[in-house]
């Protein structure tokens, strides 16, 4: 059962959440730069290349913001801040070892809500800046948001149906024993890959491709960039490390102190995905729609079914 | 004290962005404005302790709102605001209709008989709503469930010009569907 | 105060560039991207995200307003760094950097130091490293060049003029609103009545063939109309870089075999890296550019031989690749052969995914002839991209059949069709290839 944590975590939460994006996204500049480069020459230099994104911040930090002819400055600022307010917020549930900064009881629920800013918070972004590649970016995402949402919400509610639960508390508490993933792999690989999707980042990275100048980012300079893209990485985070509680057992596990686990798998989570995400060139949602709603609702509702079956006669 | 506060930062900006719906020139903002008021009434409905409908409130209602906006500027004139435009028609009769919609609504808050409470609030809702869902609701439910299936298949196949005849050949026995836009799963 | 400095210096110690590539500069772009690689410095796809616009290639009268344009749109400290000639890119960089970290540190308006030539050099305009500041103001207020970079071409911002034509809204309708033109309507793919936006695409995209303009008509993402054109040939007389070998060849000069076979590895290792980037695979393009590069510095086959095989091997084997891009382009070899294409895009007889193969199997095939010391024939006049010496070059052939092979596509489809074409411009440019080819 998962106890309130104190106050000043939730300062300590936003925090956090920054520390484990930067730590992910320099380990992917390191893997990033071994391909572009070769590989590192030594720890020092691998120790260089893996503060590209703290740099890269601080650049942006430097740079000065830019506007566009005729945009909507509201809308599109408004765009870009929602990114990491959302992903913070959808953090909020994400529990530490057994605590969570809250854990309503329905959390999955409101995880599911927050990320679901990302939709408008992407689009606006594109839509802002009045230029033809934003807006080709900002509805990009729409279309990927359709494509993934749908087999999304019928894997989490997966594991809430294995709990009988929608607090994550509770979900954290029935992997006790077995943890979710075990006998329910379908749901899990399709929430790792719509975790990808949520956060527009890898394999799913088409709302802000390079074919399009950059989409929904591509007009944005300065701090507005820093914080849209820094948001995405939080975002990543965050969805990614939500796959911990949901199937991998959360603060379960011999030995080390929950916490510790927590911060173990979630570390696992996002290098698998990490590194992963070198194996794959980026889904265009023409190509991935059909898949989504022709092979992975069904697999979602088949493993929803199996789970159903199971949890009533068990 | 905390509620009340809480009640009227809810309430006073979802009727203000309820009313720049109507005053914005651009259909970005105005569904944007749309979906602040809705967010508001979220988080009443949260305030109501009814915490799964006030979150699925915020998660449907900004799905919808994401997607009616590509709609509206699709379809509707001036989607930017860049030139002058209003989202009001027939100015006049509309306030005859909103007055009038108004009082009704007034007198019926005034003059009705409220109950009085019966019996405690629920422990958890959520697990009560579930329950009528799918307990004495369930005929209703799932009748409404497939109607709006139906209507959404409907509305598609009667939009879309291209039917099976188009896209597999006139004995509809093509390997492959003649799409502009090829699909993944290669059918 | 002196610790926000000395951050401001440190951020700027490493620049975000964006290259710009002009026709007849690709040996410039290649030494570019190897330099900026080397130093580590991110490269950008947006004027918005650049520090440092890197122009390769010696601008002609008529780039000046684009590339302003380009210019105008990146954000403060934006600085713009031409390269005329080879071997100057690390001298330019270098200068460019300094001059970065000192208005970082100092903040001057870069109003002041607008056009101070940092580089010495004949003069201003055959610039090697002039340096040209870029001020704030009406600048950047410009259009986003990746959308309006055809000469004097505004159109491409008007992505909110979609207003509609009903009603009272009939007196705005010819209008134009923050002096960009409203878009009009017209019949689009699916039957509906929708706005039309004219996006010119090129020349600043990156991984985009250099000098290519398309005046697309798009309606959503889905081009409807497309218009081939491309910036002015380049003043120089030089020879286009990938066809190099063999046009010296046909003049009679010694060309060794090792160095054609070199040359056509590379010229399809850029080709393929450059697709791989707008599919999205990064990783991989990153590979074929590191590659790419050791092939032209002359590594031998016994050092690149295993990495490369390795890398070609895991582009052909990637099942989402193929699921990706297959069915984008087709291009019935009876079609290209009717157009006049002769190289890989014939023999590929197919779609994207076939002429990766193709381009696949001749860099493998070609890493077999690396280290042949023997002269190439003058008859041999297969270049990468088809035989040189027709009555027109083989590039002219891709670029007749992209309007046919566009329309219909979708953006991100459409932009893979190009690169999986990706005609060289500077065989169109360069008066030299029918001179050479017919003598």
């Amino acid at each position: 059962m998962a106890e309130a944590a104190p106050l000043w975590a939730t300062l300590v939460l936003p925090l956090a959440l920054a520390a484990a994006a930067v730590a992910t996204a320099g380990f992917d500049a390191v893997l990033s730069a071994s391909a572009e480069r070769g590989p590192a020459a030594g720890p020092r230099e691998a120790g260089l290349r893996a503060l590209a994104p703290v740099r890269e911040a601080l650049r942006l930090l430097v740079q000065q913001p830019r506007r566009t002819t005729a945009d909507d400055r509201l809308l599109g600022r408004l765009g870009v801040v929602l990114v990491p307010v959302a992903a913070v917020l959808a953090g909020a549930v994400l529990p530490w070892g057994f605590s969570a900064v809250s854990d309503p009881p329905v959390g999955i629920v409101w995880f599911n809500a927050m990320e679901v800013l990302a939709w408008a918070a992407v689009w606006l972004t594109g839509w802002g800046p009045n230029s033809a590649l934003a807006l080709i970016g900002g509805h990009r995402f729409l279309a990927q948001g359709l494509a993934y949402e749908l087999p999304h919400m019928l894997a989490i509610t997966t594991a809430a149906l294995g709990a009988g639960s929608l607090r994550i508390g509770e979900v954290v508490a029935a992997q006790d024993g077995l943890w979710f993933v075990v006998w329910m792999p379908g749901a899990f690989a399709v929430y790792l890959s719509s975790a990808l999707a949520m956060a527009f980042w890898g394999p799913f990275a088409h709302p802000v491709a390079r074919d399009a100048a950059g989409g929904a980012a591509a007009e944005l300079a300065g701090v507005d960039r820093l914080v849209f893209l820094g948001g995405r990485w939080l975002l990543l985070v965050v969805t990614a490390g939500f796959s911990v509680p949901l199937f991998l057992g959360g603060g379960n596990g011999p030995l080390l102190p929950g916490w510790a686990w927590t911060l173990l798998k979630t570390a696992a989570v996002l290098a698998l995905l990490v590194a992963g995400r070198r194996a794959l060139p980026v889904l265009r949602m023409e190509r991935y729609m059909e898949v989504a709603w022709t092979v992975l609702v069904p697999v979602t509702l088949l493993q929803a079914l199996v789970v159903a079956v199971v949890v009533l006669n068990g | 004290m905390f509620d009340d506060v809480v009640f009227w930062a809810l309430a006073l900006p979802a009727v203000a962005a309820g009313v720049m719906v109507f005053r914005f020139d651009s259909m970005a903002r105005a569904t944007y404005a749309l979906l602040t008021s809705l967010l508001c009434v979220g988080g009443e409905v949260l305030l109501l302790g009814l915490d799964y409908l006030g979150v699925v409130i915020v998660l449907m209602m900004t799905i919808e709102m994401a997607v009616m906006a590509v709609f509206m500027v699709m379809y509707m004139m001036n989607p930017a605001g860049l030139m002058p435009m209003t989202m009001v028609h027939n100015a006049k009769g509309a306030v005859v209709i909103c007055a009038a919609v108004l009082a009704v609504l007034v007198a019926g808050i005034l003059l009705a008989p409220w109950p009085a409470r019966r019996g405690e609030p629920s422990a958890d809702p959520t697990r009560d709503l579930g329950l009528s869902l799918m307990g004495p609701q369930m005929l209703t439910m799932m009748t409404l469930g497939l109607a709006l299936v139906a209507t959404i298949v409907a509305t598609v196949v009667l939009a879309t010009r291209r039917g099976r005849y188009d896209r597999y050949g006139d004995d509809v026995d093509a390997r492959c569907a003649d799409d502009p836009v090829r699909g993944g799963t290669g059918r | 105060m002196d610790l926000s400095r000395a951050l401001r210096r440190t951020a700027m110690r490493r620049p975000a560039v964006l290259a710009v590539t002009l026709p007849g500069a690709t040996e410039l772009r290649l030494e570019a991207e190897a330099e900026v690689r080397r130093r580590g410095w991110p490269v950008v796809d947006t004027p918005a995200a650049a520090d440092l616009l890197l122009v390769c290639g010696v601008p002609a009268p008529g780039d000046a307003q684009w590339l302003d344009a380009v210019g105008g749109s990146m954000p403060e400290p934006a600085l713009r760094v031409v390269v005329g000639e080879n071997g100057r890119v690390a001298d330019a960089l270098d200068r460019a950097r300094a001059e970065l970290v000192d208005r970082a540190a100092t903040r001057r308006p870069a109003a002041a130091v607008a056009d101070v030539p940092v580089a010495p050099g004949p003069g201003p305009h055959e610039g090697h490293g002039d340096v040209h500041g870029h001020g704030h103001g009406t600048h950047h207020d410009s259009p986003p060049p990746e959308a309006s970079a055809g000469p004097g071409d505004h159109t491409g911002h008007d992505m909110h003029g979609m207003q509609g034509m009903g009603g009272m809204h009939n007196m705005h309708a010819m209008g134009e609103v923050a002096g960009l033109p409203m878009a009009e309507r017209g019949d689009d793919r699916d039957g509906l009545r929708l706005d039309q936006l004219h996006v010119p695409l090129g020349p600043a995209l990156s991984d985009w063939p250099a000098g290519l303009i398309l005046r697309c008509t798009l309606q959503g993402d889905v081009v409807q109309d497309v218009e081939v054109d491309h910036l002015p040939a380049a003043p120089g007389r030089r020879l286009p870089f990938w066809d190099e070998p063999w046009l010296r060849a046909a003049r009679g000069e010694p060309v060794t075999g090792d160095r054609a076979a070199r040359r056509r590895c590379a010229a399809h290792l850029d080709s393929v890296g450059r697709l791989l980037a707008v599919v999205g695979w990064e990783d991989v393009a990153a590979r074929c550019r590191r590659l790419r590069d050791a092939l032209l510095s002359g590594t031998s086959r016994e050092v690149i031989g295993g990495d490369l095989r390795r890398t070609l091997r895991r582009i052909r084997r990637s099942r989402t690749l193929r699921w990706s891009i297959t069915g984008l382009g087709e291009l019935p070899a009876a079609r290209a052969r009717a157009a006049g294409v002769t190289g890989p895009a014939l023999a590929a007889d197919g779609d994207a995914h076939d002429r990766l193969l193709v381009w696949i199997g001749e860099i493998e095939r070609g890493l077999d002839g690396l280290d042949d010391e023997g002269p190439l024939t003058p008859d041999d006049r297969t270049g990468p991209r088809g035989v040189l010496g027709g009555s027109r070059p083989p590039s002219q052939a891709l670029l007749s059949l992209l309007p046919e092979l566009l329309i219909g596509a979708e953006f991100a489809g459409a932009r893979i069709v190009v690169a999986s074409l990706d005609p060289d411009l500077e065989e169109l440019t360069s008066a030299a290839l029918s001179g050479a080819a017919h003598g």
